[in-house]
This record gives structure tokens, sequence and C-alpha cells, in this order.
């Protein structure tokens, strides 16, 4: 090659192989995810990517899209995110958590305000911070113990959606204890109900 | 065969004379013969028919039938005809070959009209008109008269060389012989065409017809220009020709043109068939001595290629077509007088060119019927073939066989072909040199835009494309999995249901039964009472008639009153017997003493007597008393007798089976009697006792 290090026409441009898939894997991400701001879920994705962490990626798009404006912004697929990506393990880092909740586009403020139900320090335990992002979801308990089960569950998507009695047992409890209109006891026979159909 | 048509018209009426005369000759043969020929069983043709056949030599069949009936003719005709043919030495050079030489031999009795051959075919042949007697002797002159007109129109074809010598032959001399000739002859001609096959004597004829007709001119040239013997089995069709129908009576002059017609066929083939007739209709008015009549209806003569008035103007009866003459080859069209018939001394004589021509056309074509007379092998069975086997009676060794070496060539492989070279067309122009420096050429980011936006368009649209894909897959999945949970509800639902339906019919089945239980029990209480109901309405009326019989059997009685019957008073007879028993010997005892005591006494009282006479007797004791005692003695005996005779019958009747009614009366009755008389035994025994005890 006389000239090796110069390039003439657009022939010598080299494009290195890995980066279309990665660019798909990005764009696909993107078109699911939908981010509100696809610049700082981009560097949540890539430092997600680049340490080998759970992606911050929706398994499903999802069709309420992008209502952060009117509401709290979170969904259950963001959650699902959430979930994900913290779920192996027990207790979480508030900062990091916070970190990963800016990542995924949602208002710091939000975050506050779910911190403040259960006020904590330092660290929260994962399971409880799902669950109450699930009484953000919905109204009512019950519709958030079904996100909270079609969240935890490990059946397919579309399928019974079944978790561990204790599992909800616990978030149940905890839900309702925070939740002062309920009263204890009617929380504990409807579990105890509960308990006999399982 | 070209003829000149000009020709024949001026000669006809001189030919036609000596035709006529010829021909009465002839005819008389002829008769003759069509009497043996009908004897013999051929075909009765008609004459006239016959004659047409013979008329029209120009019509061989072309089939190898021609050539059989042919050769055997002709090796008889040879030795007769040679005769007369030898004359002429000039004919004598005319074709040579087997077929010839049914041409030949008339040839040779130039004179004659007819070859003068006694063949069996022509004997056999049947009279060329046996139906029509007065006929005949016209059909012989119209053959002459064909003969005759064959010869000049040989001489027409000859040429214009052989015209003069012609009148002299015709007008005097050669009369004679052909009258003799016509005699010998004209059998064979006459039934000849008529039978073995039109087509053979028609060659035949009209060979001999040229020959005739060229012998006078004496001209070598002219003679073969007419292949006579080729036509006949070119031609032939052994059909008579329907075209002709001549009727000739008796006048010579309208036999002319008959056989000039005939030749008209024979020349022109089996196509032209029909035309003739037209032609014929010329007579010669020169012989006023036959009539000529003409029977064939006056038509159009048909074009071959039919253009329009297809079948409006040509009669239906004659279907065969007829043919043009002036398109037939053997006919010259124009002057005759500019034709060069004589030879120039350079060149070999085209009369020769064309008699040899002749000649080894009819040495193939009888070769050809030879092969196909020969008998051949049949034909092999199917799946197999002839081969040829050597028959030879000794073995030969093959000692011209070639020896041969085998060589071995072998040809380079084949090289692939080089790549055609890069066309490279010639530089045009002028060089011009720059200098670039780097970079100038190429802009990376304004180079990289189209790449990137293949890139990220692409991307973006495959990113796209699999996440709608992906998205509807797993669309497809939840609600494959939402339908299944509904499905699984729907089926425990379904079971529940079922497990339910199921209970509700066992429990169903379970009070049916128990109903039916209770309505079948409630039945058979009812059936039961009334059946005990019925029964007792029935035996109701039963009962006491039983009891009545019974009674009347004497099954019910009273114990006591039976105990005292049977037990108490047999006892009691029996203690009353005794106790009379007692009483009686008692009485006897002292009836006994009384007597011992009395007949002391008395003899007590004689001895008194005898001491005291008068003694008074004692009545105080044993009179009156003893009297009753025994009076009534013996009647108590008389019943104690009659009951101890008795047994008890009670006993005996209880004992038997009561069954039989009667028996049952007959003792009921006993039994009756028997208590009558126990009563009547015991009033009488009461009164016995009463007696007694008085």
């Amino acid at each position: 090659m006389p000239l090796p290090d110069s390039t003439f026409c657009a022939q010598q441009i080299h494009i290195p192989p890995e980066l279309p898939d990665i660019l798909k894997q990005f764009t696909k991400a993107a078109i699911r995810t939908q981010p509100a701001d696809v610049l700082q879920w981009s560097a949540g994705y890539f430092s997600a990517l680049s340490r080998g962490d759970p992606l911050p990626v929706k398994d499903r798009l999802e069709t309420p899209l992008a209502t952060q404006k009117t509401d709290t912004g979170l969904t259950q697929g963001l959650l699902k995110v959430l979930h994900k990506q913290c779920s192996h393990k027990e207790y979480v880092e508030l900062a990091d958590l916070e970190q990963k909740w800016k990542n995924l586009c949602l208002p710091v403020e939000k975050f506050r305000a779910l911190l403040q139900l259960d006020p904590c320090e330092n660290k929260i335990e994962w399971i409880k911070f799902l669950a109450l992002g699930c009484s953000m979801l919905g109204g009512s308990l019950n519709t958030a113990m079904k996100h909270l089960c079609e969240i935890l569950t490990v059946d397919p998507e579309g399928g019974p959606a079944r978790i561990p009695y204790e599992t909800f047992s616990y978030v149940y409890r905890y839900l309702s204890r925070l939740d002062s209109d309920i009263p204890e006891a009617d929380t504990e026979s409807y579990l105890a109900t509960l308990k006999e159909n399982v | 065969m070209r003829r000149h048509w000009g020709g024949p018209c001026r000669c006809v009426p001189p030919r036609v004379l000596r035709g006529a005369k010829q021909h009465r000759g002839l005819h008389r043969r002829q008769a003759g013969n069509a009497g043996k020929a009908a004897e013999r069983g051929g075909s009765p043709l008609p004459g006239r028919e016959g004659w047409r056949c013979r008329e029209t030599p120009g019509e061989p069949s072309p089939g190898p039938g021609t050539y059989q009936s042919w050769e055997p003719r002709r090796q008889r005709e040879r030795p007769e005809a040679g005769s007369p043919g030898r004359r002429r030495g000039r004919e004598e050079k005319q074709p040579r070959t087997p077929l010839m030489s049914g041409a030949r031999g008339p040839g040779r009795m130039a004179p004659t009209p007819t070859p003068g051959s006694y063949s069996p075919k022509w004997g056999r042949g049947p009279p060329p008109c046996p139906a029509k007697p007065s006929t005949k002797a016209t059909i012989p002159t119209s053959r002459e008269g064909e003969l005759q007109t064959s010869r000049r129109i040989c001489k027409g074809g000859a040429g214009g060389r052989s015209q003069e010598p012609e009148v002299p032959w015709r007008a005097g001399p050669p009369l004679k012989p052909a009258r003799r000739n016509c005699l010998e002859a004209t059998p064979l001609g006459g039934t000849r065409g008529c039978w073995a096959t039109g087509t053979g004597v028609a060659v035949w004829l009209c060979a001999a017809g040229t020959q005739l007709s060229v012998a006078p001119t004496s001209c070598p040239g002219n003679l073969p220009s007419r292949p006579l013997p080729f036509l006949p089995p070119l031609l032939g069709s052994r059909s008579p020709c329907p075209w002709h129908h001549v009727r000739l009576s008796r006048s010579h002059d309208t036999l002319a043109p008959t056989c000039f017609k005939a030749k008209l066929h024979r020349k022109r083939g089996s196509l032209t068939t029909d035309g003739a007739s037209a032609l014929t209709r010329r007579t010669s008015p020169a012989m006023g001595t036959y009539t000529y009549t003409y029977t064939s209806r006056p038509r159009a003569l048909p074009c071959q290629r039919r253009r329009y008035r297809d079948n409006l103007m040509e009669p239906t009866e004659e279907p065969v077509s007829y043919g043009n003459i002036m398109y037939d080859r053997r006919v010259i069209r124009g002057n005759t007088y500019a034709l060069q018939t004589g030879l120039l001394p350079g060149q070999p004589d085209p009369l020769e060119i064309q008699r040899q021509q002749q000649a080894r056309r009819r040495a193939l074509a009888r070769k050809r019927a030879q092969e196909q007379l020969r008998p051949r092998t049949p034909e092999p069975v199917e799946g197999r073939k002839h081969m040829d086997v050597q028959t030879e009676l000794y073995l030969e060794e093959i000692a011209d066989r070639i020896i041969e070496v085998d060589m071995e060539c072998q040809t380079d492989a084949f090289l692939d072909r080089p790549p055609t070279p890069l066309f490279i067309p010639a530089k045009t122009g002028k060089d011009v040199a720059t200098q670039i420096l780097e970079g100038e050429l190429f802009d990376f980011d304004l180079e990289v835009t189209p790449m990137l936006e293949v890139l990220v368009g692409k991307t973006i649209e495959q990113a796209l494309l699999e996440v709608m894909e992906e998205e509807e897959l797993a669309n497809l999945r939840a609600g494959q999995r939402a339908y299944e949970e509904l499905r699984n509800a729907e089926l425990a639902e379904v079971q529940r249901l079922e497990e339910q339906e199921r209970r509700h019919r066992e429990e169903k089945e379970r009070r049916k039964k128990q109903q039916w239980e209770v309505v079948h029990k409630h039945n058979e209480t009812a059936e039961k009472i009334a059946a005990w109901a019925f029964a007792q309405r029935y035996l109701a009326d039963l009962l006491p008639s039983v009891f009545d019989s019974l009674r009347d059997g004497g099954y019910f009685y009273d114990p006591v009153e039976r105990d005292i019957e049977i037990g108490f008073l047999p006892w009691l007879m029996n203690e009353v017997d005794k106790t009379m028993e007692y009483s009686m010997v008692g009485r006897t005892v002292l009836d006994m003493l009384i007597r011992e005591v009395v007949e002391r006494r008395l003899m007590m009282y004689e001895r008194k007597e005898d001491e005291h006479p008068s003694r008074e007797p004692e009545d105080g004791l044993g009179g009156p008393g003893a009297m009753r005692d025994l009076l009534v003695g013996p009647e108590f005996q008389e019943q104690n007798a009659s009951q101890s005779q008795r047994p008890p019958p009670d006993r005996d009747f209880l004992q038997r089976t009561p069954y039989d009614g009667r028996y049952l009366e007959k003792v009921s009755s006993q039994e009756r009697n028997l208590m009558e008389e126990g009563d009547d035994e015991q009033t009488e025994m009461r009164k016995s006792l009463g007696k007694e005890e008085l």
C-alpha cells in the first residue's frame, strides 16, 4: 500500500464489526423502553452494559407511554426493570437505587416521596421498596398486590402470576401496616383465609 | 411421346378405307372366337365393351398383372409374327426387349393390322361382342381402324419425313396382305382386348399399329419415337373404358375416328380417359358406305382443374374426370414444321437414344416385375428378423479378408480456454496531470454521511422491525397464556360442575330408587290385600260346604259323646253282660237247688205218701217266680249273644280313611244303625235290667 494512512474514498472507512450489533441492540432497547431522556438513559444503559449489570431495558413495550407529565411516571415495566437490576441483593443502597431511578428518567422527587413512606437509613430492603413502588402504581392495596405479583412472579407473562405465599403475606402485612385504615385483624384474617386456599 | 395433331386429320380417309376392308375378315374371325369364349365361361362382357377395351390400348394397367398377361402371349406371338415381320428388315431393328416383342410381332406383320398370335389367353377371351351380333362386323373393323390410325399417328409423330412414303403404302399394295393377315390376326386382337387385360391388348395393338405405320415409311428414326410397350403397364386399366360409347354399324368410315380416339386415349393415359369421346366425334365424310352412330351424350369437356360450375354441367353418370389434352406432355404443341425431325450428322440420333432409354426402362420394369413375381420368404414373425445364411453345399474359406491392425491415436487434452482479456479501449484524448494534496480529495464527514445514514437508518429500521416482531410474538404468547389460564379455570369450573352434576344425579338416582321402593311396597301391600279379600270372598262359599261335607262325612264329632260311644258303652255292655251272667248263673243254681229240693221234697212226699198217700205239692217256693225267670232267661241270652256276635264297629271305622263318600255314608248309616241298635239294646237292656231288678 503506497498510502496506508490516507483515505481517498468511502470504501476505505472501516466500521468495527461489533458496532452494528451494539447499535442495533441499543436501538431496540431504546425503542422498547421509550425513555423520556434518551441521553440519561443511554448513559445508564451503556454503564450497565460495560459493567455487565442487568440492562435498564423493559422486557415489553408498554403501551401507556411516557406519562411522566401527569403522574409519577413510574410504570410496572419500569419497576420490573428496577427489580431486575436490584433483586439480586436483599438490601440496596439508596444512592445506587437513586442512580438507577435517575437512569430510568424518573423524577427524583418521586423517589424521595416514595422513601418518605417508609423512611430508612442508607439502605432499604428491596422488597419493601418494590412494594412501595407498587402501591404508588395503583390506588388500592389490591391493585398494588396485583402489580407486585406480576413483577415478582416467575411464571411467563400472561400466566397465572403466582408468587410464594410467604412473600405475599410479608408484603401484604407491610403494606397494610403502612395503611392505617386497615386494621390488623382484617389483614390477618384475610391472610388466614388465603392460606387455607393455598 | 409426342404426336402431331395435325397429321392424323389429313391422313384419315384413305387409311380408314383400307382398315375397313381388312376388318371385315377380322370380324369374321372374332365372331367365332367370341362364341368359343362364351362357351368357356369367360366373363360375358358385352361385345361392345370388350371392343372398347381393345380400342383403348392407351390405358394399360400399371400393375404387375399386366406384365404377367403379357409374357406368355408374347412368346406365342413371336413365331407367328415372325414371318410377316421379316419382310421389313427395318422393323427388326425395333426394340428387342421382351416387352417390345409384342410390339415387334405386329410390326413384322406390318401389312396386317393385328399380329397373328394365337395365344391361349387369346383363345380364352370372350367374344368381343357376344350380345350384339349385328355390330360384330363393325367391331373388328373399328379395331382395324384403330390400328390404322395408330399407324398414321405414328407417322405423324415420327415426323414430316414419314408422311411422304406413307401414302403409297396406304394407297395400294399393302391392302392385300393386310387383309390376309387380318384373318389370322384379328381373333387375337379382338378378343384379347376384351378379355385377359384390356391393357395388354391395348399395348399390343398399339405396338402393332405403330410398327405397321412405320413399316411403309421405312424410316428407322420414326419408329422408336413411340415407346408403346411402356405405355400399357403405365396406363393400363382392366376396366373397359367407359367413355367409348361408339356404336359402329358396319361403316368402315366411322371406324377410323373411333380408332383415332382410342389412340388418343392410350397416349394420354388413364388420366385423360374421358376427354377422348369429344374428339372421336369426327366422322369421316369420305366413307359413304358405313353409317356412323355415336352413343355418348354431348357434354362439355370438363377441365381437370375445376374452377366453378362444379356439377352443373357435368353428367352425373360419368364420374371419371376428363383431362385436358393440352397438358398432356406427349402432345407436341406448337408448329410441327418448325420441329427438327432429322438427325444432325454429328449428333447421336435422338430416336436412337430414346429407344435405348426405352429398352433400359423396359428391362428395369421387367426386372421389377420379376422381382415382384418371385415368391418370397414370408415375413418374419414379430420379434424376429431374417438373416442371411449361407446355403452353399461346400463351405469356403473367405480368403480375401482384409488384415486389420489396431492403431491408436490420442489427441491432446483440451486446454481450458484462457479468459478473454479485458477489453481496454484505445486511449483517446490527452493526458493531463495535477497535484492533489493529502486530505483534499477525501472529507471524512462528508464521505461517512451516506454510510452513517445507511448504518443508522438500517439499524433503526431493523431494530424497529425486530422490536415489533418480538412484541408481536410476546403478545401472542401472552395471549396464549392468558387463554390457557382462562381455559384452565374453565376446565376446573367444568370439572366442578361435572362433579356437582354427578352428585346431583346420584342423589336423584338414590331418591328415585327410594321412592320406587316405597311405591313397590305399596303396590305389593295393595295386591296382598286384594288377594286376601278375594280369597276371603272366594272361600266364604267354600268353607260351609266343606264343613258340611266333612260334617256329613263324620269328621267332626263331640269327643265326649264319642268317648261314651266307643269307650263307655261297650264297657257298660260287658259289665251288664257279666252281671246278667252272674244273675243267670245264680238263677240257674237256684233253679237247680230248687229243683233238687223239690225233687227231694217230692221224693220225700212220695215216700211219705207212701207213708202218707196224700201229701200236698209245695207251690210257694218255685212256682210262678221260677217260671218267670225261665221265661226271661232265653231272651236275655239272645241279646247277649247278638251283642257278642257283633264286634264294635266304631273302632274299625275310625281306622279307615274316610274318603270314600259312599263308604262314609255306609259307615255312617251303619253307625247310625248301630247307634240305634245300641239305643234299642240299651233300652232293652234297661228294660231287662229293670225287669230283672223288678
